[in-house]
């Protein structure tokens, strides 16, 4: 470590804990405290990174989350690295490893750089101008396009870090822990608001906190003492919760806030073992107080982007925070008072100030005069006009300005100098005011962007810097003011505060400054990262590109991974004077979250791997599991969809399973299905609202099929409905459909038929289904409950009966999805592993064949039943679907009973369910494939679609159901299904293929 | 008798934190909005359906939640018998469901009840339920229906830092393992 760089007199770093670090591949140190930034600047490390376009060399400029340039690629292995961090904001840790970006095969020799020599030729639009033709080239330039675009590496393998979410509530919210943050979070804690106070470094007290400077006083003390007094009162204050290292992402409506905590991002790698790394957040606030502050402004001049030249501010943080000279011959070019705080601030540190370039021609204030009293030399109404140094400035030319300012006079000035603190006036934070839908005025005073207080969402406020206060004795009193009014409180221990400080009494601002050189000679940076100038903007303008947002994307200002924090403002005032306009009336880009970069992994926190989504598993999900079932997801439940024996493939099994229910028994878990409990005594007035079908006349012990429509008249959901007492039923709905159906039935029953006495309750979870079905399924059952009935006369198709197995109440239902003789028991689910279990055990020598989903699907397309949501669309009325049978043409009303009426809707050409059977039996369709009449015909008439395909072993061939124009009339008739390699021919023949009798039903 | 088998089968601890499923509990939905119900349940459990939003009733015996102006929810304080169970029931259906006074399901196995306790149990909460659980946990008996970890959940604070979470069974092996999941890291 340069020692000569380091100062030993402040409090924030630890000087007794030395770190090692490396950058590209050199062992470096620093100490506990530093940023990676402050640790190469005390290694007298400027140069950092390449410029994105240009591959210029570029150097730390700021000491904040504004920073440009100094962005690097933490970590050796390519596979878990981290890109684009900016070095100013990462505290160092024992064995950081961190890289240059944008750079090959290093940073001091870039064969990259050879954009800076074809610069002229690479303006702004260069990529939209030059690669527009011949169109047909795109693809070969995308691939170099694409190859050369992008900062820093992705990781190549999974995030191993663990992050974490975190809700909060609290009354007010105050972010920014700067002085005014931290007299609201007083001032609102001690009125008993539960206050959150998150500031993103790890220290508080923003720049005052630092700021021994004579000039400004509290109390007849230091800024900074009398802060760090404040500081350690509020820590103890019981209701208000601090948080550092915490940065707000996003400010969205009503006081919903994000932001991301670091938690282990500052430690080795060794304590952040299973850690959480980052933690999002989500903060509801009835009051937020915003305090993030302001940053400083560049200035535009030529060559204004080497190494060595930075923000007049960050010299001042680094010396008077980090202890750390960035410098040993400094100079200081300024519009405005600020860099003369820094210009003591090196002084009382012995470092050599060469002079200070003031544009103004001369200012009264204070702290100016204070200055005056070492004798450093300034240059009052210059300006500089060129720097020089490749990697690190190690010259500047100054000239006089001219009285207007446009020009530069008089004789060129030389000055050896390696590092120029610049400042070109203050920029309010106003990026998460806007965010929450806030508007802003533009103060020309001073050329900033303030909150409008009238066009302020309710219930927060912006205060200090942010809010254009940049005087420490206003940003007291007003913040003050501005919290008690908010809060509503009478008398606040800062109302008699005394306050001293320098006002600034004369300010100039000029947006391009100019030089000796006409403005095609020069390279005047605009925007540091994506290397737009000044030159590129009014390039922008003179090809007709006048709003904000257009010369932005033209141009790619503010467009980097800093968003333009230092560049914006520049750019607009450009534009504004180019144009004539008035800055205020031009407006600025939108600020969208997040304000600094997040990770993808606090966004997503813990859901991730088996937390990535839900799954709802039935009570016989483990027994699926053991026996081999392949699962598929279903809504968010696991459903068993085949159970492959010895390597068979999924054709294999279900061919097996689905002969196997068909000539002896098969076994389901149908527990997915929704149920829902209907009480009250409009139940049957209920269902015939909700339903297409009849449902007063249906007895007691029975069951009945339903289709329900939307108020559009399509098929919403279907399920068989059984009638258990007077007053009470239980409705199925389909898998997915569940959650809707209940929401809408509930929604129906509150608002359009408050006057039905009609109770709804889910028992889906409650009851779990067990489907036995197949010729032998009666015997299956009356092993498992002897006690029980199952003759056709006492137990028919499409009843229920109450029954008990073990002491163990269920509801048993003779209904079938397949066409079998079937049954369905529906037990608590708790004791419904055990009742499969029996079931199992009583069909062995049955050979009893556990099916999934996809057998299941087989089955009742052989019968030619419909699966809504396969079949159906959200566009199929019940006639389309051939069931116009269940419409009850006699029922007064029913939802969508209108709509079935509507000329649309009664069309004969309407896409309608037709069976299909191709003419080779071995053919199976794909589901989803087209149908064609003509295979010549150009533009092809796409007549319908396959919505069910399969190749029945019960049948021997294939089948297929599918919906084609007016296809009740197509009976007969032949198709083509063309497909990538073939065409296939196809007869559309009735939708049931299997059993047309329902002799099986009482087989 | 059948095999009971639920999901969880499980107690853990994490510092101070406890979490246990607890089960067999009685859970029976109740529904109505006649003007006699409130007198009809007094009478058969010595408990009044609470009629404040997000409260709850509770005896020895039993809890009522509130769960909607026309919706609660009783489940059992402690494990209790499948007879009993089938009993109490019974008894709740046929006197009011079968009087049309509002209806009676049982949701015994619908929802998987697990107490948490511990002195972190609203920093596990917090991390993935949106509620404002300030008044909830100032105030015994409160209930709140929210959403954990994107879960359906229905909570019932029993006491300072202990509460019962029902949710519904096919997540709750889900949910249980986030919960889990979670408390390692508090």
């Amino acid at each position: 470590m340069t020692q000569e760089l380091r100062i030993n007199n402040n409090k924030f770093i630890d000087q007794t804990t030395r770190l090692s670090f490396k950058f590209n591949g050199e062992k470096l140190y620093g100490y506990k405290g530093d940023t990676l930034a402050s640790a190469l600047l005390a290694n007298n490390i400027h140069l950092v990174g390449r410029s994105f376009k240009y591959h210029r060399p570029r150097g730390i400029m700021t000491c904040g989350s504004e920073e440009p340039n100094a962005i690097v690629q933490i970590g050796n292995d390519p596979s878990l690295t981290d890109p684009n961090v900016r070095a100013t904001e990462i505290e160092l840790y024992e064995g950081l490893e961190a890289f240059s970006q944008n750079c090959w095969p290093n940073v001091k020799f870039d064969i990259g750089g050879i954009n800076n020599l074809l610069s002229p030729l690479l303006p702004a639009g260069f990529y939209y101008k030059t690669f527009m033709w011949p169109a047909s080239f795109w693809e070969k330039y995308e691939f170099f396009i694409r190859h050369s675009a992008g900062l820093g590496k992705s990781p190549t393998k999974p995030d191993p870090d663990i992050y974490d979410h975190k809700h909060y509530h609290c009354d007010v919210l105050v972010v920014g822990g700067g002085i005014s943050g931290i007299m609201a979070a007083k001032l609102s804690a001690e009125n008993n608001k539960d206050t959150l106070l998150l500031d993103d470094k790890n220290t508080l007290g923003g720049t005052t906190i630092y700021q021994n400077n004579d000039c400004f006083k509290i109390d007849d003390n230091h800024t900074n003492y009398w802060l760090e007094k404040e500081i350690k009162n509020i820590k103890n204050i019981k209701n208000l919760t601090i948080k550092t290292r915490t940065s707000l992402a996003a400010y969205h409506g009503y006081n919903y806030l994000l932001a991301k905590e670091n938690i282990t991002d500052h430690l080795s790698p060794d304590e952040r073992k299973d850690k959480i790394r980052q933690r999002l957040w989500k903060i509801r606030a009835k009051k937020v107080i915003i305090a993030t502050g302001s940053i400083e402004r560049p200035l535009i001049f030529n060559n204004n982007d080497r190494p060595g030249i930075m923000l007049s501010s960050a010299i001042k943080k680094f010396i008077d925070f980090y202890g750390v000279k960035t410098g040993r011959e400094i100079s200081l070019f300024t519009n405005n008072d600020s860099v003369y705080e820094t210009a003591i601030s090196l002084k009382k540190s012995g470092v050599n100030i060469i002079s200070i370039i003031d544009i103004r021609d001369k200012s009264s204030s204070k702290i100016v005069e204070e200055v005056e009293k070492h004798n450093i030399k300034i240059y009052w109404n210059h300006t500089i006009v060129n720097t020089e140094g490749y990697r690190r400035i190690s010259f500047i030319e100054i000239m006089k300005l001219s009285d207007d300012g446009s020009g530069v006079i008089g004789k060129k000035i030389k000055l050896k100098t390696d590092c120029l603190g610049i400042s070109g006036g203050w920029t309010p934070m106003v990026h998460l005011f806007t965010q929450s839908g806030g508007k802003l005025k533009f103060r020309s005073d001073d050329n900033v962007f303030l909150p409008d207080k009238n066009k302020t969402p309710s219930d927060q406020i912006s205060i200090g810097s942010c809010n254009g206060d940049f005087d420490i004795k206003d940003i007291i009193l007003n913040s003050n003011k501005d919290v008690k009014t908010f809060l509503g409180i009478e008398n606040s221990s800062f109302d008699n505060l005394k306050v001293e400080s320098s006002k600034e009494k004369m300010k100039r601002n000029i947006w391009l400054l100019p030089s000796d050189k006409p403005i095609g000679k020069t390279k005047p940076f605009l925007d540091f990262q994506n290397d737009s100038t000044a030159k590129d903007v009014k390039l922008a303008l003179r090809e007709g590109f006048k709003s904000i947002e257009h010369v932005k994307r033209y141009t790619t200002t503010g467009m980097g991974t800093d968003q333009g924090k230092l560049s914006n403002m520049h750019a607009l005032g450009i534009i504004a004077e180019t144009t004539g306009t008035n800055m205020g009336e031009l407006g600025t880009t939108t600020f969208r979250p997040p304000y600094t970069p997040l990770t993808f992994g606090a966004i997503v926190g813990r859901n991730v791997g088996e937390f990535f989504d839900h799954t709802r598993k039935t009570a016989m999900h483990n027994w699926h599991v053991q026996n081999k079932a392949k699962f598929e997801n279903v809504g968010q439940w696991k459903r068993a969809w085949y159970y492959p024996k010895n390597g068979e493939t999924m054709f294999e099994a279900v061919q097996r399973e689905s002969k196997a229910a068909r000539e002896s028994v098969g076994i389901l878990d149908a527990s997915t299905l929704g149920k829902i409990d209907i009480q009250g005594t409009d139940a049957s007035e209920f269902l015939n609202r909700v339903y297409t079908n009849a449902w007063s006349k249906l007895a007691i012990g029975k069951c009945r099929y339903g289709l329900m429509l939307n108020e559009d008249g399509m098929v919403y959901d279907d399920g068989v409905t059984t009638r258990l007492g007077e007053n009470h039923y239980i409705m199925t709905t389909t898998t997915g459909g569940a959650a809707n159906v209940l929401t809408k039935l509930e929604d129906y029953l509150q608002t359009e038929w408050p006057e039905l006495d009609v109770y709804l309750t889910t028992v889906t979870d409650h009851f779990s289904t067990i489907s036995i079905c197949g010729p032998n399924s009666k015997k299956i059952l009356s092993k498992v409950i002897p006690d029980l009935d199952l003759s056709d006369e006492k137990f028919p198709h499409m009843s229920f009966k109450n029954s008990i197995i073990n002491r163990i109440k269920c509801r048993v239902m003779r209904i079938s999805f397949t066409g079998e003789h079937s049954y369905e028991i529906n037990i608590q689910s708790n004791y419904a592993k055990n009742v499969w279990e029996l079931c199992m055990d009583a069909g062995k020598n049955y050979n009893i064949t556990p099916y999934g989903t996809e057998t299941m699907h087989l089955l009742r397309a052989e019968k030619g039943f419909i699966i809504t949501g396969q079949d159906t669309d959200g566009t199929m009325t019940p006639s389309d679907l051939q069931m116009d049978w269940i419409i009850g043409k006699k029922k007064f009303d029913f939802i969508g009973k209108r709509s079935l009426y509507r000329s649309d809707t009664i069309r004969d050409d309407r896409k309608q369910l037709v069976g299909l059977l191709t003419d080779d039996p071995n053919e199976i369709l794909e589901e989803g494939a087209q149908i064609v009449e003509k295979l010549n015909q150009k533009p092809v008439e796409m007549l319908g679609h396959v919505t069910s395909s399969y190749f029945s072993p019960n049948l021997n061939k294939s089948i297929a159901l599918a919906v084609m124009k007016s296809g009740k009339k197509l009976k007969g008739k032949k198709f083509f299904v063309p497909m990538e390699n073939k065409n296939i021919n196809v007869t559309v023949t009735d939708t049931v293929f299997f059993d047309k009798e329902n002799k099986r039903l009482n087989a | 008798m059948l095999n009971f088998e639920t999901t969880v089968q499980d107690s853990k601890s994490y510092g101070d934190l406890t979490l246990s499923e607890m089960e067999p509990i009685l859970k029976i939905n109740l529904r109505s909005n006649k003007r006699e119900f409130s007198t009809k349940i007094g009478k058969l459990l010595s408990i009044i359906p609470p009629i404040e939003a997000n409260t709850s009733s509770s005896n020895e015996d039993y809890s009522i939640l509130w769960l909607s102006p026309d919706e609660w929810l009783i489940y059992s304080s402690n494990k209790i018998s499948y007879e009993k169970q089938n009993l109490l029931e019974e008894n709740l259906f046929k006197n009011i469901s079968n009087i049309n006074q509002g209806s009676v399901t049982n949701v015994t196995d619908h929802w998987v009840m697990i107490n948490l306790k511990g002195s972190k149990i609203y920093d596990l909460l917090s991390k993935s339920s949106p509620y404002d659980f300030k008044n909830f946990k100032m105030k015994k008996g409160s209930v709140a229906q929210t959403l954990l970890n994107h879960t359906d959940v229905i909570l019932h604070n029993l006491d300072d830092n202990n509460l019962n979470l029902f949710v519904r069974r096919s997540f709750s092996e889900d949910l249980w393992l986030w919960i889990n999941d979670s408390a390692r890291f508090l």
